[in-house]
């Protein structure tokens, strides 16, 4: 018997040992781009939540067409109306959505206006349909509009403000303002962050020294007084909305402190990892080192400081323009909206013009559930 | 007969009941121990042989109690200065129907409109129980404006004629007199103001911190210990009359400061010496204490409306009334809707001073301002913002002033959109936009900055439905919110066209008041600040006048400034007032808007319905507070 044992010639194919399906094999073979959907679909709160973000910003895009008035638009002969209810069935029966007209009376021993919903105006809800005419973002001219009703039989559905403006319009509009203006800020001090800090991270020595100092040095300014300075010294022909985007683009210029320190830490640790070294050998150069091969694997982390800083960059106006200190009125944002509702009346007798809070909030979580949903995404492996 | 006993019975009964009243009131039961250990003189001993009697019939007021603590909301420590406007001890002050009567000064004599006597009530005292003697002037006159390191400023310019000031003499230890070459009108007033000229110290204590009377070594001292400049410096600190921030501080007001500042709470005793009586002869005032809480001016009305003050006006707006009259019932006070006075609650005050060649022209052009007036729909302004309850009306006096006519408030205060388009057409801005927006003579759009110091919503609101009035005759509006200092100083310096504030101080003026507000006087008037600057710096700052209608205006202030008697200043007084209406030198909105006043219900003597107003009613001031009384 020679010593022999059978080897198979044929050539050996790993897969025979475990055959994948092709649905299997869809899986296994994914690229991240997909992993990271399948992923974040998983994560319903996030997914509703980032639905509820588009459509919003889908929202301030077509503010023109979705409010049903004009930002100026007003009926002064309905000043602090409450919300109109809606309704579908006059006298029994069905007519389509409409609203009550309102009567007028004067309470002049309270000085208060008393809207009563009248059974007999049914003022009907039309779609689609043509209303106050405007500029389709600042070049179309259109009068088209999602819902519209005569301002002189005016349709308030979240009631009226001190001079008779639509509120439902004026938070629809204000939310151009309030949701684009930090994204701005946040794109700045996110280009400043990794930039410095992955080349402090990636390089270290006297480079990463000196990102080091500096990011102290920006850290120590205080920054609410900071703020009141440089509201205090704008030049006082710009127009409010220039005032406010310099001060965003400067707070920006100063938030990108924290994520330049955490971009650094992660690189120092993710340079030493083999596969850096390889692509060094290979002869990549450092920004592709960086941005191919490094920064994606802290993306998850970049993520989530995004998600936690544009709420906080929301939040910074509507605070400051409450106080006073970032836009003015005639200019529409939340935080102005919101001002108009500091008077303590307002909490009392005309409740409707704090809603605009309730948008505020809105959008606030959704961002937060957002990024936590991305975050987990981001690392579809972990 | 017996119609003629139950008559003599009556009268006695009457008599009677009005001695126990008056001998049953005559102890201040706050001072009852101090005046029987002797420490306090008895209530006559402390008041001036001839004290004020305040007329309580014509008022309606009630004789009342002694007693209570009266509690005040502020917005800011400042307002610290406000209590010397609503307490209201003047020289001389406003009556109740504006005309100026003698208050601590017993009488006072106007030669030929310029030379004045005054004589002040034997046995008056300061606060601090040492007489009020003619000392007191001559110190001021002779020791602080005089001095070369406290009189520094000059001379203050109400006491000015022609850049001279006034010679002052005493003639005994109660008489005094000031005399100027020509009539200086403006000089009672200035007594009178809200904000007065004070022309006297307590020399007694003042004269611890002057260098000519005081201890050098001690005067270092002191000038050490509170750590400032010099003794100049000293001097003014401790003096100050309209901030009453020294408690050391005598003074001749009702009531009197004890708490040094800082502090969030100032409480005010009654001045055991103050000098005027209610119709019983009893030493007013009737409350013993002022409370005044400093808190944030935006929580002032939520305040009052839950009952944490007896008399609030100030940081009351007409949109908090609703919220005030829910709170009425279960806080016990009640809101008293007040006249508002001033000329025109907000006013646009074009500027003729402006830097912008083009512009300038088109302001300065009369009928380019009355445009501006017959584009403004006042009766939607009336409607939306003050529930109807003011009156349309230019920048004028309003109807409760003596000098009213509705010439001057009706003019150009109609709303007729055909006739301004006409003007605006005829000034030259007749080439419009596609959009519909004029142009320019030099074909820039008509686009007017409208500037404000951005600190009422109501501002806002109505600058809002202005921007719409406008928008229909073709001009643009944009509105611009700064900070106070920096609006004013844009206007002063031309860079502002059209800036936004409140209409004239004094809408309910006499001749005998000076009708500074109607011509150039003051940089601080918006709509000719170089003007204003040119004739208030004695020609040394600012522009010369160079159009005929301010030209007019300021020599019609001139005249009534020579003016001998009320008939001539009378005639002045209308000339110019027609002049500014015809002019439109300001456009106003409406006037007469209401003032929500907090009152609690224990509070008497509180007039239900009041002018409220700086100048002259000073705020509560001329409704005497001082005849206020709680009954509990």
């Amino acid at each position: 018997m020679s010593d022999s044992h059978y080897v198979n010639d044929k050539p050996f194919d790993p897969k025979s040992i475990e055959v994948l399906t092709p649905e299997q094999e869809a899986i296994y073979l994914a690229p991240q781009r997909k992993l990271i959907w399948w992923k974040f679909k998983k994560h319903k709160l996030a997914l509703v939540s980032g639905i509820f973000l588009v459509l919003i910003y889908a929202m301030t895009i077509f503010a023109e067409f979705l409010a049903p008035y004009s930002v100026e638009s007003r009926n002064s002969d309905f000043t602090l109306a409450q919300p109109h209810d809606v309704n579908f069935f006059h006298n029994g029966e069905y007519v389509g959505p409409f609203v009550y007209g309102y009567d007028k009376d004067l309470d002049l021993e309270n000085m208060v206006r008393i809207y009563t919903p009248n059974k007999e105006k049914v003022i009907k809800l039309n779609f689609f349909c043509s209303g106050d005419p405007y500029m389709f973002w600042g070049i179309i001219a259109a009068d088209n509009h999602f819902m519209c009703a005569d301002i002189e039989n005016p349709v308030y559905l979240l009631g009226s403000d001190r001079l008779g403006r639509d509120m439902l319009s004026r938070i629809i509009y204000g939310a151009r303002i309030s949701l684009t203006i930090g994204l701005v800020g946040i794109a700045i001090s996110f280009t400043l962050g990794i930039i410095i800090g992955g080349l402090a991270g990636y390089f270290g020595g006297w480079v990463d020294l000196i990102a080091q100092r500096l990011i102290e040095v920006v850290q120590s300014l205080p920054t609410l007084p900071l703020w009141l300075t440089l509201v205090a010294i704008m030049p006082s022909n710009w127009s409010q909305i220039a005032v406010y985007f310099a001060i965003t683009v400067i707070l920006g210029l100063i938030d990108w402190t924290g994520l330049a320190r955490a971009v650094r830490s992660k690189l120092l640790a993710l340079r030493e990892e083999d596969y850096v070294l390889a692509a060094r050998l290979m002869g990549a150069s450092t920004s592709r080192i960086i941005g191919l091969h490094l920064v994606p694997g802290f993306m998850s982390h970049l993520i989530a400081s995004a998600t936690i800083t544009i709420p906080t960059m929301i939040l910074g106006e509507t605070a400051l323009s409450f106080l006073g200190l970032g836009l003015r009125p005639p200019t529409v944002s939340w935080g102005i909206l919101l001002n108009d509702a500091q008077n303590i009346g307002v909490v009392a007798l005309t409740p409707w013009l704090i809603y605009p809070v309730i948008p505020v909030i809105l959008v606030i979580l959704a961002f937060n559930f957002f990024g936590d949903g991305l975050r987990d995404a981001a690392d579809p492996y972990g | 007969m017996m119609r003629a006993m139950f008559f003599t019975m009556s009268v006695f009964t009457f008599t009677i009941a009005t001695i126990v009243f008056a001998s049953a009131a005559s102890v201040i039961p706050l001072y009852e121990e101090q005046v029987k250990a002797g420490k306090l003189p008895p209530m006559k001993e402390r008041l001036p042989l001839n004290p004020y009697k305040v007329d309580f019939v014509s008022v309606g007021k009630l004789q009342g109690k002694y007693g209570g603590e009266l509690r005040l909301l502020m917005g800011k420590a400042k307002d610290l200065g406000q209590i010397t406007v609503y307490t209201y001890a003047r020289l001389v002050g406003y009556s109740p129907d504006y005309t100026i009567e003698s208050d601590i000064a017993e009488a006072f004599v106007v030669g030929d409109g310029r030379d004045f006597t005054f004589k002040l009530r034997k046995g008056h005292r300061w606060s601090d129980g040492h007489p009020l003697t003619s000392e007191d002037f001559r110190y001021y006159w002779e020791d602080m404006v005089k001095n070369d390191l406290l009189g520094k400023k000059g001379i203050p310019t109400q006491m000015l004629v022609d850049g001279k000031g006034p010679t002052f003499r005493v003639i005994d230890e109660l008489t005094f007199r000031y005399t100027w070459n020509k009539p200086n009108p403006a000089f009672l007033p200035a007594l009178a103001a809200p904000s007065p000229l004070y022309i006297y110290r307590p020399a007694h204590y003042m004269k611890q911190f002057h260098a000519r009377y005081a201890d050098k070594t001690k005067l270092d001292e002191l000038v050490t210990e509170k750590n400032v400049r010099n003794w100049g410096a000293l001097h003014t600190r401790m003096q100050r009359q309209r901030r009453p921030e020294n408690p050391e501080l005598p003074t001749l007001q009702a009531w009197k400061n004890t708490t040094p500042p800082p502090s969030t709470r100032f409480v005010f005793e009654r001045n055991p010496y103050f000098h005027r009586v209610d119709p019983g002869g009893n030493q007013l005032p009737y409350i013993d204490k002022l409370i005044m809480s400093v808190v944030s001016k935006d929580v002032i009305a939520a305040k009052a409306g839950t009952g944490e003050a007896d008399l609030q006006a100030r940081y009351l707006q007409f949109s908090d009334v609703p919220y005030l009259k829910r709170g009425e019932k279960n806080n016990n006070y009640t809101t008293k809707l007040w006249s508002l006075g001033k000329g025109s609650q907000i006013a646009l005050f074009p500027n003729l001073n402006a830097n912008d060649e083009v512009w300038r022209k088109v302001l300065r052009d009369v009928r380019f301002r009355r445009a501006l007036s017959l584009g403004i729909n006042r009766k939607e302004i009336n409607e939306v913002i003050y529930f109807g309850l003011a009156y349309p009306s230019a920048n004028t006096v309003m109807p409760q002033s003596t000098l009213y006519k509705s010439d001057y408030s009706q003019m150009w205060a109609r709303f007729d959109k055909e006739k301004a388009n006409q003007f605006l057409d005829e000034v030259g801005l007749d080439k419009r936009d596609p959009d519909g927006t004029r142009l320019l003579p030099d074909g820039r759009r008509a686009e007017i900055t409208i500037e404000t110091a951005g600190e009422s919503a109501e501002e806002t609101d109505v600058l809002e439905l202005i921007t719409d009035h406008y928008r229909e005759i073709g001009l643009k509006v944009y509105i611009r919110s700064s900070q106070r200092d920096i609006f004013r100083r844009r206007a002063y310096a031309g860079d502002t066209l059209i800036s936004v504030f409140n209409g004239l101080d004094n809408a309910v003026a006499t001749a005998a008041m000076s009708p500074k507000e109607l011509a150039p006087t003051d940089q601080a008037q918006l709509q000719w600040p170089k003007w204003g600057q040119y004739a208030s710096t004695n020609t040394k700052a600012g522009e010369p006048i160079d159009t005929d209608g301010a030209r007019v205006q300021l020599q019609l202030y001139n005249k009534w400034m020579l003016a001998q008697d009320e008939q001539e200043r009378t005639t002045i007084w209308h000339n110019m007032l027609s002049g500014y209406a015809d002019q439109v030198f300001s456009i106003g909105t409406v006037n007469n808007s209401r003032q929500p006043v907090v009152i609690s219900n224990d509070l008497r003597n509180v007039p239900d319905d009041g002018i409220y107003a700086w100048e002259p009613t000073a705020y509560f001031g001329i409704y005497k507070p001082d005849t206020f009384w709680f009954d509990r």
